[in-house]
């Protein structure tokens, strides 16, 4: 009995040790990285971070900067970044841009033969859709905390829902509509209720969004500016035209505290590039960013971006350091359509000064350097000469029939000549009306003041594109630095992650939306529509020559505006579609439709495909067509 | 009572000696074939307890009365019998039983003699292991094994092997058999900063190796048998007189094949026609041979120390090794001490039987860079090593425009990389475990408790010098540490049941098992610290595995026979609701040759057997997925709201639902001895079906917080049939010739997957994948461009065919063609021993196996001569295709999916052996080389690429080995 008791003991033992271990099974993280709901939404400040997330995921692309922890399988951490995407998208298929790239799926884009498995129309997709069900998910747990700030949280993250499917109805046309987290297949939307679900979402959160924020998170600007947007593509999307609300959100933002940058900072005579430089979140340019997203060097890294924008469009003989970068990867570069949109004639202008005669500009400022041929200039007169040169940062000075035999430099630049005086320093390039007046040896240098948006390079670029791979095909575009207004590289010392923000939405847009829409009969004011345009070239020529009149304003002539000023921003697919230019034969840019002259294409391809893999799985869904 | 009756029993059993006296026979037990002494053969008077072993000389002495019959046994040996009637001395010569059935095999949680065997289950002993410079265990059972391939990731020493069994079981998770030392199942992942997890145990250690192929065979270990077992058993003390052995290896490494890649004369040539006036002016007008500059001919040695014996009554082995090897890549180190310890205590009359084993480790490594291997291959040949530059003096391309290396475009030079940077590391390992089996006082019922303690500590850093090439204008050096520590702790305990009733034999066991893995790892980065970043890193993790099991052996006059298991496994790696899994299997076997109709005239031997098991995995799987988790992000993926930056949360995709794969096999099998056993065989047949396959897989971005989750999704089938051939040619004293021969095929197909998966990232471009998952293909089949060439053959630059004729060459133009994987694999072993001498060779061959070459694929024009006017080498293939540029297109064109089917003599040995040299030593001389010869029409470096996708491969080596061992 005595061992049978024993026994019971020693069998009770064992098994309640092997039953306590059972309990062992449930773990819970031990990482240190690692967070459950109840941290993350423990308090308002700390669901911070879960906001900050859902920026953050329009700007990186992961929890690891610049790559290592992705939030999008399937492609390249780095080509997975919202706005790279978006400029693959809505720039590189469009005559503002292309690359030379050989990657999957992106040779594709611009050649306009996509297909429903394409790698960025896909990771786009990927990339919005996520974006929303972050949003869901944020929605709801903040629900649960109470407090004004919460509240301004949650109207947050409807804006950037909203925002998310702007994006997906503009490029995709019809997507699930979800507002909830469940696991369930959504069913298909139609592109009438998305945007008729933006619009209410946009009304809805304008009271409880802040009137003024902090940088880098929206307030009620940002609701009415994207009501703008919306409004003003609402016939492409929905057939259904709403231009007279386009002209209503559109001056409500034009009213607010918002306004366009006019402080040349780096003092090079517009205020213009400032928009693009590595404090464009403090020199002025912030206070026209509606919404932007931040980048920087140290703290938010990521291979999209701005580091993208930057490193990608340097190559050939140009030096990254210009542009406060450690190299280029010779990849992005334009289309002459976009460069003739600013092309002032110079030949033409040159010209009308008189015939050609034997002096000439020679030095590192000029074309050839300092060994020539020399920049020849024109007779005006007796010993007159003039010349509009385009010079580079450099020196140079004036000779005579490529002898320096016979050269004029300027000692003390006094603007009197002497031969063989010192050398004439260029400070920056541009376009230069340079004269040489040898009946009194003087001689005058003034910018030659034309729309100095165009920022290009071109030294050693062709114009023409025969093939797209090899960079020196197509002019370099210029637009985007990790340079601040003082000319310093940006907080990275490495030189290669940015701190440059890229603006979403801006001002000077809703500018051009507004008049847009007057255009296109939403009421408002032709004569403010012109005068706000002024506003915008009257920064881009740092003068008011290239002012215009209400009498110039067309829809084309808005619409090469809109080339003109917000290139590389993400918006010219959408433009070009809205005006019905940007699959048909109307207007033709080289390779569009991968042909070298362009030719046009099916005008499906105004929309992109859902992704074939989301077709696959979602069976309540239905490909677009043509697709 | 009924023990004082068996005690009672004994007395009078053993009376008769003790009244009457015995006599003390002496005699010698002798191998026939060797005619020397069999040392450690038990002798026992047949029907009594009373019994004696053999010493080293084979020399016995036994007590035994006249009439007495005495049974000699020796393990592989025929059992003799013999009637003692007064000789003087009794001289038994006994003869291999060449059926080799009564060897033991480990089959997890004990044994079974091969012939009771009902699994495809394939024991491998020392004696049969490769030779020459191997330095991690299943380097020892290459090619041995039919159906098991063993792949080494290059060519550096100590490098990672893959061992698969039967092809691919999973997509995403673990293909890796489960490694079992003497009992103790290892973690599954990597040790970090260790090249292969398995050089823990010094192959001079092992005794034998099981590979359990079959699920009826795995099922025992459950949820992590689905990709097969190694069972290793190491060497154990022994109840003798010490013995030791000592033998050294001393190896020679040489570089044999490099990449194809233009000689300096043909790059100048092609700059000099095609290059524009910059591109020209940039030759270096040097003959450089890059891949000379970092490969050398290296050596290494290996000494190893063992004594086995018994001391205070204690079987006992312990061993020493120390290996030092350079690897051909300059500056690569592997060098590693280990230690070993067994005890086999035997207490309470031999009821409590215990083996304990303590293995230790010490490896240093240190990392050559291998990105110099990418470097050597497209550096410029035409410029030279050195060229006093600021970067330590070492040639570098240098932007005009920064004053520093090229940032982008230009590679480093391959030697800087070497000597400019220091890449250690230092591992420490342990495993322990005590297994006591103690014979409970029921008949034929024992319990078993196994302990086991598995510890590995990593240290490693990697230090940048100053003056390495580099872009980076504030380049100050770069320093990033690390340490990590992996713990497995192991519980089991088991009842072993044995009965023999009749003709009924029954063996049973039933257990429960609990494991425990823990991970944590530190890390540092000095340049995040410099950037005021995050800089120490640190990971943790654990999970625990908690299973019961049971297995039933029973046999019926050992003719028919069958087994059953059963195991339960519960991992915290899923959701509690899914977790437990049960995983079952039966097998049947006959014993043809038991039956009294069996002749015997064809067939000598003859087993059919049929087994049917389900086994789970779910290693490699992440912990917690079915938790919502948030991860927080680094101080390099901040966000910022004013002025402020703030880590940010993101909810990690999650799937509630995920369950374990489940693998199911059917095996069919045979085993035979034929024509007077001139040949042993077997074969198998087996259907692998992998239901609810973990995949990486799509799911609606709408519903969850990813594209893509882990989710049962997918069907696998593996179907194959495996056939192994033993020939003694010649089997005479002293002439013997032995041939193996072991083909499988295998053919693996995934049979369901709802979203075709794109792996197999290749360099050129970004992004780009050349493999795919999908429905109807193998595995990592490849996806592809189809080439259009001219009538010359000559591929035709960015021309592919239209495969769906939509006049658009996009993504849908892709086409499978082939995949990484043989159909046919070959092992052939062929063994002489001819007096003192023995002579071996052993091949391989893997037919059907195609390989993407990457190197080729890179070889264009406008990588020769950039855009950013640097000059780049490329691969030979150029002459074939002179392409201008690289596409998306044409770097996935078939024109680069090669055959690359291969015959490999892997090694040939000599050896001698001084049987008696000064008396008691036995002294063995031998000498291979590794390596030697592969025929394949495949143009890249090597064809055995695991994964096929041939790109800056560690060459492997030709290795000549030379070696000593002494046994005393």
């Amino acid at each position: 009995m005595k061992n049978i008791f024993k026994k019971l003991i020693f069998i009770l033992s064992i098994s309640a040790f092997i039953t306590s271990c059972h309990d062992d099974l449930d773990q819970s993280p031990i990482d240190p990285d690692s967070f459950t709901e109840e941290d993350v939404f423990a308090s308002a400040d700390e669901a911070r971070g879960a906001l900050a997330k859902l920026y953050a995921s329009l700007a990186l692309t992961g929890q690891a900067g610049p790559a290592g922890n992705a939030d999008i399988a399937d492609i390249d951490e780095g080509f997975s970044q919202f706005s790279r995407m978006l400029f693959n998208l809505n720039e590189i298929t469009t005559d503002h841009a292309v690359v030379g790239w050989g990657d999957p799926g992106l040779p594709d884009l611009h050649g306009m033969y996509w297909s429903s498995s394409n790698d960025f129309t896909e990771a786009m997709y990927y990339r919005l859709a996520q974006e929303v069900t972050f949003c869901n998910s944020f929605i709801m747990n903040a629900s649960n905390l109470t407090g004004d700030e919460v509240q301004k949280y949650i109207a947050e993250a409807r804006f950037l829902r909203a925002y998310a499917y702007y994006n997906l109805l503009d490029l995709y046309g019809n997507v699930p509509l979800t507002t909830v987290i469940s696991t369930e297949l959504p069913t298909q939307s139609t592109r009438t209720e998305l945007f008729n679900f933006i619009e209410e979402e946009l009304l809805a959160i304008e009271p409880s969004l802040a009137t003024a924020n902090e940088y880098g998170r929206v307030d009620n600007v940002a609701a009415h500016a994207l009501l703008s947007k919306l409004y003003l593509n609402a016939e492409v999307w929905t057939g259904q035209a709403r231009y007279n609300e386009c002209v209503t959100y559109s001056e409500n933002a034009m009213n607010s505290a918002y306004s366009i940058n006019m402080n040349d900072a780096n003092g090079n005579g517009t205020a213009y590039d400032e928009l693009f430089l590595a404090d464009n979140g403090s020199n002025g340019a912030q206070n026209e960013f509606i919404f932007a997203l931040n980048f920087d060097g140290l703290q938010s890294q990521t291979w999209g971006g701005t580091t993208f924008l930057v490193h990608a469009s340097i190559g050939g003989n140009m030096n990254p350091t210009d542009f406060g970068v450690n190299g280029g990867w010779a990849g992005l570069r334009t289309t002459k359509n976009l460069v003739n949109q600013f092309s002032v004639d110079i030949d033409a202008l040159n010209s009308a000064l008189g015939s050609q005669s034997d002096w000439g500009l020679v030095g590192s400022a000029a074309p050839n350097g300092w060994d020539g041929p020399d920049l020849e200039m024109y007779e005006t007169g007796s010993n007159q000469y003039a010349i509009y040169a385009g010079l580079t940062a450099g020196e140079m000075k004036f000779r005579y029939n490529e002898d320096w035999g016979n050269n004029y430099g300027d000692n003390g630049a006094d603007g009197t000549l002497e031969g063989g005086g010192s050398n004439i320093v260029i400070p920056s390039a541009g376009t230069y009306f340079v004269t040489m007046d040898l009946n009194n040896a003087t001689y005058t240098l003034s910018p030659f003041t034309a729309d100095q948006r165009g920022m290009f390079h071109s030294n050693g670029q062709n114009l023409e594109i025969e093939t797209i791979p090899p960079f020196s095909d197509g002019y370099a575009v210029t637009k985007f630095k990790n340079v601040d207004s003082n000319g310093n590289q940006g907080n990275d010392s490495s030189g290669t992650w940015c701190d440059t923000d890229i603006p979403l939405i801006r001002l000077a847009e809703i500018y051009l939306n507004y008049a847009e829409a007057v255009l296109r009969g939403g009421g408002g004011d032709l004569n403010t529509a012109a005068a706000k345009i002024n506003e915008l070239r009257e920064r881009a020529y740092g003068n008011s020559s290239g002012n215009i009149t209400s009498s110039d304003l067309d829809l084309q002539f808005v619409l090469d505006e809109r080339s003109k000023e917000l290139y590389w921003e993400g918006q010219r697919r959408t433009d070009l579609v809205r005006y019905g230019q940007f699959t048909t034969a109307t207007y033709l840019w080289p390779f569009k439709g991968n042909d070298p002259a362009g030719v046009s294409v099916d005008s499906y391809r105004n929309l992109y495909p859902l992704p074939s893999n989301v077709i696959s799985i979602n069976t309540n869904l239905s490909q677009n067509e043509g697709y | 009572m009924r023990t004082k009756l068996n005690s009672l029993l004994l007395l009078f059993l053993f009376f008769p000696f003790i009244i009457f006296g015995q006599n003390l026979l002496s005699g010698s037990v002798v191998d026939e074939a060797s005619s020397s002494g069999i040392a450690g053969a038990n002798i026992v008077v047949k029907g009594t307890t009373n019994g004696a072993s053999t010493d080293i000389d084979g020399v016995f002495k036994i007590s035994v009365n006249s009439g007495d019959v005495l049974v000699f046994s020796y393990l592989g040996y025929l059992t003799k019998e013999v009637v003692y009637s007064g000789q003087a001395t009794i001289n038994v010569v006994m003869i291999e039983d060449s059926s080799v059935l009564d060897e033991v095999v480990v089959i997890g949680y004990g044994s079974v003699k091969k012939d009771d065997l009902t699994g495809a289950a394939d024991l491998i002993t020392s004696e049969d292991f490769n030779q020459g410079a191997i330095l991690s265990p299943e380097q020892l059972i290459a090619g041995k094994l039919a159906g098991v391939s063993v792949t080494s990731g290059g060519g550096a020493p100590g490098e990672g092997q893959a061992i698969r069994i039967r092809g691919l079981g999973s997509l995403s998770l673990t293909n890796s058999p489960l490694i079992v030392v003497d009992g103790m199942p290892l973690n599954d992942g990597g040790v970090g900063g260790s090249r292969n997890a398995l050089n823990t145990i010094n192959p001079a250690d092992i005794e034998s190796m099981t590979v359990l192929k079959d699920a009826s065979a795995t099922a025992i270990y459950g949820s992590r048998g689905a990709n097969g077992v190694i069972m290793i058993t190491t060497l154990k003390g022994k109840d003798s007189e010490f013995k030791y052995n000592f033998n050294t290896k001393y190896s020679i490494y040489t570089p044999i094949n490099k990449v194809d890649v233009l000689t300096a004369r043909e790059f100048t040539d092609l700059i000099t026609s095609t290059g524009n006036n910059n591109a020209i002016a940039a030759l270096g007008g040097h003959e450089n041979d890059w891949q000379d500059v970092i490969y050398s001919t290296v050596s290494g040695n290996e000494y190893n120390f063992s004594a086995v014996g018994s001391a205070f009554g204690v079987p006992m082995r312990a061993s020493i090794g120390m290996g030092d090897h350079d690897g051909i890549l300059l500056g690569d180190n592997f060098s590693r001490n280990t230690l070993s310890l067994n005890l086999n205590p035997s207490l309470f009359d031999d009821k409590l039987e215990m083996d304990f084993n303590v293995r230790m480790m010490d490896t240093k490594n240190t990392f050559a860079n291998r990105g110099a291997i990418g470097s050597a291959t497209s550096f410029d040949p035409t410029k030279p090593v050195y060229n006093g530059s600021q970067y330590d003096g070492y040639y570098a391309w240098i932007d005009p425009a920064t004053g520093n290396q090229a940032a982008i475009g230009a590679p480093t030079n391959p030697l800087a990389l070497l000597n400019l940077t220091d890449d250690v590391s230092e591992v420490q390992r342990v495993i322990t475990n005590l297994k006591m089996d103690y014979e409970l006082p029921v008949d034929g019922l024992t319990a078993t408790v196994n302990l086991g303690y598995d510890k590995s500590e990593s240290d490693g850093s990697s230090t940048t010098s100053e003056l390495i090439p580099t872009a980076d204008p504030t380049w100050n050096g770069a320093l990033s540490t690390y340490t990590q520590s992996a713990t497995n702790m192991l519980f089991d305990a088991y009842l072993t049941y044995n009965k023999d009733v009749d003709d009924h034999n029954v063996n049973a066991v039933l257990g429960y098992s609990y494991q425990a893995f823990e991970f944590d790892n530190y890390s540092y980065d000095s340049e995040a610290q410099e950037d005021g970043n995050d800089y120490e890193f640190i990971d943790k993790s654990k999970n625990v595995l908690l299973s019961y099991f049971g297995r039933v052996n029973y046999d019926y006059k050992g003719r028919y026979l069958l087994t059953a298991t059963v195991r339960a496994d519960a991992s915290s790696k899923l959701n509690p609701d899914d977790r437990w899994g049960v995983f079952p299997s039966v097998a049947l076997a006959w014993n043809v040759d038991q039956e009294d109709f069996f002749t015997g005239k064809i067939f000598n031997s003859l087993k059919l057997r049929v087994g049917y098991g389900q086994v789970g995995n779910v290693n490699g799987l992440g912990d917690y997925k079915f938790l919502t988790r948030y991860t927080g992000s680094t101080s390099t993926a901040y966000y910022q709201f004013g002025d402020s930056f703030y880590q940010t949360y993101r909810p990690e995709p999650i799937n509630p639902d995920l369950r374990w794969e489940v693998g199911q096999t059917l095996n069919i099998g045979m085993d035979y001895t034929m024509f007077d056993s001139k040949l042993t065989g077997s074969v198998n047949v087996y259907k692998k079906t992998t239901k609810d396959l973990i995949a990486y897989t799509l799911v609606d971005p709408f519903t969850n917080f990813g594209n893509r989750i882990d989710a049962n999704i997918g069907d696998m089938e593996n179907k194959g049939v495996e056939l192994a051939f033993n020939f003694p040619l010649f089997k005479k004293e002293d002439y013997e010739h032995i041939i193996d021969f072991n083909i499988a095929f295998n053919d693996n197909v995934v049979t369901r997957l709802p979203d075709q998966q794109f792996i197999g990232g290749i360099s050129g471009g970004v992004g780009n994948n050349i493999q795919t998952h999908v429905v109807g293909e193998s595995p990592y089949s490849f996806l592809v461009y189809q080439q259009v060439y001219n009538s010359n053959g000559t591929p035709i630059e960015g021309v592919y065919v239209d495969r769906n004729n939509d006049n658009i060459i996009n993504d849908d133009d892709r086409y499978i063609k082939e995949d990484p994987f043989a159909d046919i694999i070959m092992g052939l072993t062929s063994t002489v021993r001819c007096g003192s001498w023995d002579f071996s060779l052993t091949a391989r061959a893997s037919i059907g196996n195609y390989a993407y070459n990457n190197v080729a694929s890179n070889a264009v024009l406008s990588q020769a001569w950039n855009s950013f006017e640097i000059l780049n080498n490329i691969h030979s293939d150029y002459l074939t295709t002179g392409f201008e540029y690289t596409t998306e297109n044409s770097l996935l064109s078939d024109h680069y999916i090669q055959e690359a089917s291969f015959v490999k003599i892997d090694n040939i040995s000599v050896g001698y052996t001084i049987p008696d040299f000064m008396g008691d030593c036995k002294l063995r001389f031998y000498g291979s080389i590794q390596n030697v010869y592969t025929f394949t029409d495949y143009d890249g470096l090597d064809p055995e690429i695991y994964g096929g996708i041939d790109n800056n491969f560690y060459p492997r080596p030709q290795t000549g080995v030379l070696g000593l061992s002494i046994d005393f």
